[in-house]
């Protein structure tokens, strides 16, 4: 430990020397990770922002219940109270016929006139239930099966569409996080080892004269850290300038889509970039000091 | 110091460099071993810094056995060990002082310390002057000193030195062999291989063993 403290500056500056010695092949290195590393911060984003719509639209997720013609108001008010009951019911409205009319208009907006065309109120009085996505089966099932129920109406289809979504961007998210992973780790365990090959005549000196291979290895160490920092940094300032852009013009042409606050998603993502970066980048090196053993010492 | 018993030493490719080697070598003992090109002396060394280890016998340096099985052990065996290589092995691009810090640095010392140890060790080889030169821009006879002071900053129990004068002109030669043999005390045994036996005729108080087809065919002197 102690000669690690009074060697720092002779670490950093063989780190640096070590950088140095394959400038253009260490440059390319660098612009590999910072690429990498700004790919997994775009798709960090994108995960994010497509988790936050899952979400909403999870908790958007509604079905209607149709009820027979000759129920009175207090059996309307019973039915709804039992589906209420049912676990996974979020929110139970009942909506009526003028309101059903008012939100066809909403929904058809310049092309509402096509309503006019109705002599009287073509649709019916219906129970707005929204529910958690992950029910759906069980709760359709349950509301059926009350009396009074006439049928159920719901976007089955479109609920498993959004749930098969949400299973693809989780699959394909951990599968760039683990392609990222591995490529960086590779990337950076390269650079090391071609750093212990141009040095192996002082490495091997060191050896003869008793140094440790931990010793040795400090300053690859640092700079594999410091090469891979420096990528997530730059990765994180492409990707808050690459936000910047997108909430600009999704906020202003797709305005539905519910963006999370900008501050909290660069944070997020940041915190995530600089994490990736000192894991992987303290694993790559580890991973290429190991060819420090096989150096010809013998 | 040194204790070889029986040792064969058979490289992977089946060459014997080393055949029965049997030696012992006390503290403060000025050694010299010579023979020719090819004899066995850098594979003796080599033995000795626990470069490669012995197919067969026993090695023992400063109390460490040179087995395979204690090769973190040998590692830091190294550290009481002063080797200076025929082609120096001085690092480029550094300056003679980093060259010298360079045998301590893993050592524990402070950077004021290992400065002012670096600095008297140059000075010992009459290279203090030079501190701040690259070793590029030095002569090849003081590029040897410079290796002989990384060697010596430690303050080694044992000097080992293989071929130091190969790559030198006589002066030179002369020169270096007579500092690394000044180098040798009561705590500090100096061995140094060399096949230029017309350099070290007369010195004194000297043993001298000479290798040829890797057995030891000659050992003489010693301390009076």
């Amino acid at each position: 430990m102690k000669s690690v403290l009074f060697n720092m500056g002779y670490f950093l500056k063989e780190a640096y020397k070590t950088i140095r010695l394959n400038l253009l092949s260490n440059i390319f290195s660098f612009i590999g990770t910072v690429l990498i590393l700004f790919i997994f911060a775009l798709v960090i984003t994108g995960w994010n922002v497509s988790n936050r719509l899952v979400l909403m639209l999870k908790e958007e997720a509604e079905i209607s219940a149709y009820y027979e013609e000759n129920l009175d108001e207090i059996d309307k008010d019973n039915l709804i109270g039992l589906i209420e009951e049912i676990d996974g019911v979020l929110e139970v409205n009942l909506v009526s016929q003028a309101e059903a009319y008012n939100r066809m208009e909403n929904v058809l907006g310049n092309e509402a006139g096509i309503l006019e065309l109705f002599e009287e109120n073509p649709f019916e009085e219906y129970i707005e239930i929204r529910i958690h996505l992950d029910e759906t089966e069980r709760v359709i099932d349950r509301i059926e099966n009350i009396e009074g129920i006439e049928y159920v109406r719901d976007n089955r289809e479109i609920l498993n569409r959004i749930e098969g979504i949400v299973k693809t961007l989780n699959m394909a998210g951990y599968i760039v996080t683990a392609a990222v992973g591995i490529t960086t780790i590779i990337i950076i365990s390269h650079m090391i080892r071609q750093g212990i090959y141009e040095n192996r005549f002082q490495i091997n000196t060191l050896q003869l004269l008793g140094a440790s291979n931990s010793f040795i290895g400090f300053p690859f160490l640092i700079a594999g850290l410091l090469m891979i920092l420096c990528g997530g940094i730059i990765a994180s300032v492409l990707t808050v300038i690459a936000i910047n852009i997108g909430f600009g013009q999704l906020s202003g042409t797709i305005p539905f889509i519910p963006l999370p606050p900008k501050n909290e998603l660069v944070k997020h993502v940041v915190v995530i970039i600089m994490t990736a970066s000192i894991i992987l980048g303290s694993g790559g090196s580890i991973f290429g000091l190991s060819s420090i053993k096989e150096d010809a010492e013998r | 110091m040194i204790r070889i018993e029986g040792a064969t030493l058979t490289y992977k490719d089946g060459t014997t460099a080393l055949k029965d080697i049997n030696l012992n070598i006390g503290a403060g003992e000025l050694v010299y071993i010579t023979g020719p090109s090819g004899s066995g002396k850098t594979s003796l060394l080599k033995l000795l810094m626990g470069v490669e280890y012995p197919s067969e016998g026993e090695v023992l340096v400063l109390g460490q056995k040179i087995a395979k099985e204690e090769k973190r052990r040998i590692r830091r065996l190294r550290r009481n060990i002063g080797p200076v290589f025929q082609d120096f092995r001085v690092i480029k691009g550094r300056t003679a002082l980093e060259n010298v810090m360079m045998g301590v640095r893993f050592l524990g010392f402070s950077p004021k310390k290992m400065k002012s140890e670096s600095l008297n060790a140059l000075e010992k080889v009459g290279l203090k002057h030079k501190y701040s030169s690259l070793v590029e821009n030095l002569s090849w006879g003081e590029c040897q000193r410079v290796a002989i002071a990384r060697a010596i900053i430690r303050k080694p129990a044992l000097i080992l030195a293989d071929e130091p004068t190969g790559n030198l002109d006589l002066d030179n030669a002369v020169s270096i062999l007579e500092l690394l043999s000044s180098l040798r005390d009561d705590k500090t045994s100096v061995l140094i291989t060399t096949h230029a036996t017309h350099l070290i005729d007369n010195q004194k108080d000297a043993v001298f063993i000479r290798i040829n087809g890797g057995r030891i065919t000659m050992e003489q002197g010693g301390r009076a």
